[in-house]
């Protein structure tokens, strides 16, 4: 009775690591393809020359770009391409939301999270 | 690139993904139930029945499983880690899904000849599964009613 078991545990091991590595592996493979898709349709070209910008552009692209659109310019939300408010502004407007018009970011994002997509958004209107 | 970035919307995903996890984490906490009380009845039909209950329901949840983060890491761009909420959601995805599939793989080859020690550890096992995979659907909770 052991031995089948030991036997079961061992398949077990080497296929739910496969199956797990293998999920991990394709999510590496698409993520590297998003960003180089990005970065030659131009769309943040200025963004992903910046480190800490194309790391607020990835953020972007899975917290906002659902209501501000893929490529900032606004959907569902305003576009960002023109923000004239301050830094502080940003972060308090991403953290907090607006009433009936945006959601708090404030228990999902960190606060360098914050600071990261203020950079981004800055580098947009620097384009 | 071969899945694309912007199949459907965010918003698809985000539907898709909170209708399908429910089910495994549902199946994964009814099969611990199961078991744990087929392990405490007296041996014969009864226990028979819980355990195989337990097994399907197991079965059941490793399937539902897979659905449910194909459209999660659909709903996150691929990005398997993330950052905040979602790297806390993450952190109890992962771990609960590996173990879900080992568990169901080794009750499929074991089948009904476990030994009582092999049977204390899967319980432990799969209760340890139930707890991580209800801690991941609480921090996907957060995900939504906290943004």
């Amino acid at each position: 009775m052991m031995y089948i078991e030991v036997k079961g545990l061992i398949a077990a091991l080497l296929i739910s690591g496969t199956v797990i590595g293998a999920f991990l592996g394709t999510a590496r493979v698409v993520q590297s393809n998003i960003s180089m898709a990005s970065s030659k349709s131009g769309g943040q070209s200025s963004a992903t020359k910046d480190p800490k910008a194309a790391a607020g552009a990835k953020l972007f692209a899975l917290n906002c770009a659902h209501c501000h659109g893929i490529d900032a310019t606004g959907d569902e939300g305003p576009d960002l391409h023109k923000v004239t408010k301050t830094d502080e502004r940003i972060k308090f407007t991403i953290l907090n939301g607006v009433k009936g018009e945006m959601p708090a970011f404030g228990k999902k994002l960190t606060e360098n999270d914050t600071a990261t997509l203020v950079v981004f958004i800055r580098s947009l209107s620097a384009k | 690139m071969f899945i694309a970035t912007n199949f459907f919307d965010a918003g698809f995903w985000d539907r898709v993904h909170g209708g399908s996890t429910h089910l495994p984490i549902a199946l994964a906490l009814t099969s611990a139930l199961l078991d744990g009380v087929g392990s405490i009845v007296p041996s014969g039909k009864f226990r028979e029945n819980f355990r195989f209950s337990g097994y399907f329901t197991l079965l059941l949840a490793a399937l539902g499983a897979v659905p449910a983060v194909i459209s999660g890491l659909m709903l996150t761009n691929w990005d398997a880690v993330g950052s905040g909420v979602t790297l806390l959601h993450h952190y109890f995805v992962w771990p609960s899904f590996g173990l879900l599939i080992a568990l169901v793989v080794w009750r499929s080859i074991v089948r009904h000849r476990t030994s009582r020690i092999g049977f204390s550890i899967y319980l432990i096992a799969i209760l340890t599964t139930a707890v991580l995979i209800s801690v991941a659907g609480f921090w996907g909770g957060e995900m939504v009613l906290n943004h």
